[in-house]
């Protein structure tokens, strides 16, 4: 693996404000949860990048912040706690799939699919979940150190489940899971879809490849449940040269650091997946199905991959649909 | 014109047009020189093309508490930059969709204005003011 970024994680607690001088290297760290992992003293690297951004302004954020400005807009209003009809124990919350679909128009990929593939999924399962309208779980401008937006939208979302009444919240984002399991104290049972997904009984002929999101995969443990989703449906799963816990990045987290480091660790990974030979490159995290097509529908693009890129719940809907 | 209005406590709003360089600034300056009237709540801010404005500009200016915000360029097919208010409009068009949810879409307008219309943006402007005072102030909270 070329090394593309001089950023350490030694310099960047060396570097920091516990030591009184605070760089800018802290906002290079894309959060993927490998330090943590291989460290031989088990720093919690990844607190301590939370914790030290906090208050501070992010170096470079992608967009020019348009789903950081959306969040703080929408964490300032009210928003409608409306009671509806059903009495769902489940509710599915789809994320922020509609504003990716609304300002990523140029990746050429379709994000609500994602949430109509998601419900018929779990239609198939018998499982009649609860749409919840919350606002942004706040994930991004977590980690953009905006701690005060991300906790009205923290308390916003609270009281919006708690008067839901639900008691499991399935989200089909892996940054989601993240942020509701490690960052909100529920108290409620909050699964990632693809641990639901076993039980399909598709048959499906086709060699496929997984690309392990850092959100479900080194943040939450979660490494099995997607691939046995795929393989318990009879896909064959080609593992990449790096996969589970060592799993490469896809090179953007947080919508920080889009630039020419990050993307040559998102040329690795495709790299990687197109050595496989797989024929579709499955995901199971929005942001990093927004960053391979976005490499992918490149007009100037050094390198063709012809491989697609999908979510895992979009792959196993439109299995379904071709099955029926 | 601020100082001849006459002071009531009246809710007025503040209005941010993002107004393009060749067709909509030129149109404002038309409205300026030919004295037709219009209301004292809007600021005018020259873009090159209306389609320079992204939309987290808006998004930003909505959170910060501006009442209305308005978008003004060539009219479709006389864009200097050929296609550029196309682009806009997708966009524009996206970011709507994306206040709907919020429930702000009706404080974004996006309008044709042409150098020659100056009539016609002091109407926009007086139609906009009047939908802004009905819907009121904009409902982001004050935060510490």
């Amino acid at each position: 693996m070329r090394r593309v970024s001089k950023t350490s994680p030694r310099s960047s607690i060396y570097n920091s404000k516990v030591y009184g001088l605070p760089t800018k290297d802290i906002w290079t760290c894309l959060t993927c949860g490998l330090c943590p992992q291989e460290c031989p003293q088990q720093v919690d690297f990844l607190s301590f990048i939370k914790e030290e951004r906090e208050g501070g302004q992010p170096l470079d954020v992608a967009h020019l912040g348009v789903f950081t400005e959306l969040a703080e807009l929408s964490s300032k209003l009210n928003g409608n706690i409306k009671e509806k009809t059903t009495d769902s124990k489940y509710g599915y919350f789809p994320g922020c799939v509609d504003s990716l679909g609304l300002f990523l128009h140029d990746v050429k990929t379709d994000f609500g699919e994602i949430t109509t593939s998601s419900l018929k999924l779990l239609d198939k399962l018998g499982i009649k979940p609860r749409v919840l309208q919350m606002k942004c779980c706040g994930h991004d401008v977590l980690w953009q150190g905006k701690k005060d937006v991300f906790d009205r939208l923290k308390d916003y979302n609270i009281e919006y489940l708690k008067e839901s009444g639900i008691d499991t919240l399935i989200t089909s984002c892996a940054e989601c899971y993240r942020t509701f399991s490690k960052d909100y104290e529920l108290g409620i049972k909050v699964i990632h879809i693809s641990e639901l997904l076993d039980k399909l009984g598709l048959k499906i002929n086709a060699e496929v490849t997984y690309h392990d999101p850092c959100r479900l995969g080194r943040h939450m443990g979660v490494y099995d449940a997607p691939r046995k989703a795929l393989t318990s449906n009879g896909a064959v799963l080609k593992e990449m040269e790096h996969s589970k816990d060592k799993a490469l990045c896809c090179g953007v987290s947080s919508f920080m650091n889009c630039n020419e480091q990050t993307k040559a660790l998102r040329i690795a990974r495709m790299d990687e997946a197109q050595a496989t030979g797989a024929k579709t490159l499955i995901t199971t995290c929005s942001k990093c199905l927004a960053h391979f097509n976005c490499l992918k529908s490149e007009k100037d693009a050094v390198k063709k991959y012809d491989f697609n890129v999908v979510d895992l719940t979009v792959f196993l809907a439109r299995q379904l649909e071709a099955g029926k | 014109m601020n100082e001849q209005a006459p002071k009531t406590t009246e809710f007025e709003p503040n209005i941010l047009a993002f107004c393009c360089n060749w067709c909509s600034y030129a149109g404002a300056d038309l409205a300026g020189v030919s004295r037709f009237q219009y209301p004292p709540t809007v600021r005018i801010l020259r873009v090159m093309c209306s389609s320079r404005v992204e939309p987290a500009f808006i998004l930003k200016a909505l959170k910060e508490g501006t009442d209305g915000v308005l978008i003004a360029g060539c009219h479709i097919g006389d864009c200097h930059y050929i296609d550029g208010n196309k682009n806009a409009e997708v966009r524009i068009n996206n970011t709507k969709k994306a206040l709907a949810k919020l429930g702000l879409d009706k404080r974004l307008r996006l309008e044709w204005i042409s150098a020659s219309e100056g009539l016609r943006f002091s109407e926009v402007i007086r139609d906009f003011t009047e939908e802004i005072k009905k819907l009121g102030q904009n409902p982001v909270k004050e935060v510490k």
